[in-house]
């Protein structure tokens, strides 16, 4: 043995090494342990933390840290952490954000990380989810949350009053005059906080009821134009308020007990609001209330998505990268547990059109929401049109738009100064 | 002998320098970035930019409405909240059951956090299902909801009445301070004298308070000229351009819109307004206003 060679020796202690990687596999894996860092906001923070168990149970080698800011502050927060280098790999993304963080280079697309997987993934997602995690052709997200903006109505008031659930909104308008004049007061009540991105949500949702936009394909403002959906739909706004039809709400948490309290016929909110005003736990008058698509000839809405997102200092490295898209891919793919999970527990809305067919969905949803009048809506929804100035350009769009609704300015006034500064960040943005 | 004179520098120097830090600096800086293009979507375009900022405020469609309505916010509110400042540290001297009690419950406002006084007020405001509606409706004195949150004018007012009330108290304990120091020898002696309730305030209880009175008027005008959280949770601001206040513009450019030049250069110029205004008060003032307290001064 003294006299062995020193190249015999190396062979020895490699074939040794070899014998051993082959007969004890799982700690070669562990030896690759990867911790990703998955940034949140802290909704239901129990319910991830249970998610990303679950994962870590199902794959061994891969640790998540779960790292959670409030909603308000979320956004700042993780820019801040992009702009810092701090350790981030998986991140609740937004539709609004994601042109910006995406044009920055904070994010990875994932369709260059599973391609196959993505491609095959894509036709079980609703169309307008599928425009929201998509910028500049690339796919960089899979929904977390989806949902989409709807026309609330009370079944019984209507049924009392002998009126036709409305399908455009001239028949609301016509609906809600004749409930005032049978006694109601404000038949329509209405999200107004113009510093909220509701309340431009909410003016796009109607637009696109009406079948129109307010940008063209190429990303021009058309809104401006008397012709325009989104033109017509602030005037009928305007002339309603000014009507007194229109009671004001400024969140969409009270607009829950206002039409609780009977004196409102319609409204205009979230899905997950009529789910907690049907609420029979907590709510008066739980079960009246129904959905019916966005009035309008299009009777299409605007549909959003939240998503989990990779970021391109996760994608840099091969085994983050990997890991990543695993822990994606339990949120978010096949055979969609999790998106279920929050739907049936939280009455979440889902990009995965599949659950819509789930029986235990439908068991859930049903007490809350006629599921085919939901159907039809999210097929027809469509999404924004979001650019890397949108979110910037609707917070001074926002405050325009509430003067012409109340008449402090006119219509032609706001969409045209609203149109300009769209075409002034558009071109700083081109620059 | 130990003087706290030997060490002037030493003594000045230590609140200067935090002043230096915590005041001087940040308009420092705020002024060096309303100065520049400071946009959030675009960090590499920072640059010089002169007086642009200040032309797009002003020439904007936000800055002379939120100039005007918060003005007329300073000029309502503060000498609203010394005047009942005053009145409710008088009731609060007098001897009654219960006074105890009502001193810390008076107090309770102050303590609020702006946020939690706007969810209070709105569920007092709020058309559908508010208190104020209910109470007026079953005292048959309305028989429809007054919009008082959507309506522009109410909305002012609503938002003023909240920030009035959290803001009396701190008046409150600053007068019941001042009254304290008066010799109840004096009530007695204006009493025999024969003067009446009205007269027993102008030449007593006034000279004790009247210094009080202008700080605290100097104090609300500063806070109601750069107030924000209140207006915020109440109304953002609206509806329209209503409730819109200058303070509420610096946060609308600056993290609404991500312009944090344009935030900048509307922030410096309410700093520059706040400072005018503090002249102008101060400069309006007796000159022997504050004579007793320097010639009581050790």
């Amino acid at each position: 043995m003294l006299g062995m060679s020193r190249s015999m020796g190396m062979a020895g202690v490699a074939a040794l090494s070899l014998l051993a990687a082959a007969a004890w596999p799982p700690a070669a894996v562990h030896a690759k342990d990867v911790t990703l860092e998955f940034v949140v906001w802290n909704y239901s923070l129990d319910t991830i933390q249970d998610n990303v168990r679950q994962f870590e149970a199902e794959n061994p080698g891969i640790k998540v840290n779960v790292t959670d800011y409030t909603w308000p502050d979320y956004h700042d927060s993780v820019v801040l952490r992009f702009r810092g280098n701090t350790t981030t790999d998986v991140i609740y993304g937004g539709q609004d954000w994601l042109p910006a963080w995406a044009a920055a280079g904070y994010l990875y697309p994932l369709d260059e990380i599973a391609a196959d997987a993505i491609e095959s993934y894509k036709k079980d997602l609703a169309g307008f989810t599928i425009n929201d995690m998509t910028y500049d052709g690339h796919l960089y997200g899979l929904p977390y949350y989806a949902d989409t903006i709807s026309f609330i109505y009370n079944q019984r008031i209507l049924k009392d009053a002998a009126i036709e659930v409305p399908t455009s909104w001239e028949e609301v308008a016509d609906a809600a005059r004749k409930l005032k004049a049978n006694g109601m007061e404000r038949p329509i009540v209405y999200e107004f906080n113009q510093e909220l991105p509701n309340f431009y949500d909410a003016f796009v949702a109607q637009a696109y009821g009406r079948g129109g936009d307010l940008f063209d394909e190429e990303g021009e403002a058309i809104f401006n134009r008397p012709d325009n959906a989104a033109f017509q739909q602030l005037s009928w706004l305007r002339d309603v308020i000014a009507e007194g039809l229109v009671a004001f709400e400024n969140h969409e948490s009270t607009i829950i007990p206002a039409m609780n309290s009977g004196k409102h016929a319609f409204t205009i909110v979230y899905n997950y609001v009529l789910a907690a005003m049907n609420n029979k736990a907590d709510q008066p008058l739980a079960g009246e209330f129904a959905l019916a698509r966005m009035p309008g000839e299009a009777q299409s809405t605007l549909g959003f998505t939240k998503f989990y997102a990779i970021t391109s200092s996760a994608a840099e490295n091969r085994e983050r990268r990997e890991a990543a898209w695993k822990f994606v891919d339990f949120m978010a793919g096949p055979p969609y547990a999790v998106a279920k999970r929050w739907a049936i527990e939280k009455g979440l809305g889902f990009g995965q059109l599949p659950l819509l067919e789930d029986p235990e969905v439908i068991e859930a949803w049903s007490g809350w929401v006629d599921m085919p009048t939901l159907q039809a809506q999210i097929e027809t929804a469509r999404g924004g049109t979001w650019k890397e100035w949108t979110a910037v350009w609707a917070a001074s769009f926002r405050p325009l738009m509430a003067q012409a609704m109340i008449g402090e300015a006119t219509v032609e006034e706001v969409m045209s100064q609203g149109a300009e500064r769209w075409d002034a960040l558009r071109a700083q943005m081109a620059r | 002998m130990w003087r706290s004179a030997r060490f002037p520098v030493l003594w000045v120097g230590a609140p200067l320098l935090l002043v230096t830090l915590f005041t001087v600096v940040p308009i420092g800086h705020t002024l060096w970035t309303s100065l520049h293009s400071a946009h959030f979507l675009f960090p590499d375009e920072l640059s010089w930019s002169g007086l642009d900022n200040y032309r797009k405020v002003i020439a904007g469609p936000f800055f002379l409405t939120t100039l005007k309505n918060s003005l007329l916010f300073t000029a309502v509110t503060a000498p609203v909240v010394v005047g009942l400042g005053i009145a409710t540290a008088l009731l609060l001297q007098r001897r009654f059951t219960g006074r105890a009690v009502l001193r810390s419950v008076v107090l309770l406002p102050w303590v609020l956090p702006g946020a939690i006084t706007a969810v209070l007020w709105i569920w007092v405001f709020n058309p559908s299902w508010g208190m104020l509606n209910t109470w007026l409706r079953d005292l048959g004195l309305i028989t429809s909801s007054i919009p008082w949150l959507s309506d522009p004018s109410l909305a002012f007012a609503s938002v003023a009445v909240a920030h009035i009330w959290s803001q009396v108290p701190f008046s409150v304990v600053l007068i019941m301070a001042a009254l304290s120091t008066i010799d109840p020898a004096l009530f007695e002696a204006a009493r025999i004298d024969g003067a009446n309730a009205w007269q027993r305030f102008r030449f007593v209880v006034w000279p004790a308070i009247k210094a009080m009175v202008v700080v605290l008027l100097v104090y609300n005008a500063l806070t109601a000229f750069t107030t924000y959280d209140v207006v915020y949770a109440m109304t953002g601001g609206g509806p329209g351009t209503a409730t819109s206040l200058l303070s509420f513009q610096i946060w609308r450019e600056s993290f609404s819109m991500y312009d944090f030049g344009a935030g900048s250069a509307v922030a410096f110029l309410v700093v520059a307004m706040a400072g005018l205004m503090i002249v102008a008060i101060t400069r309006a003032l007796p000159s022997d206003l504050f004579a007793a307290t320097e010639d009581e001064a050790p």
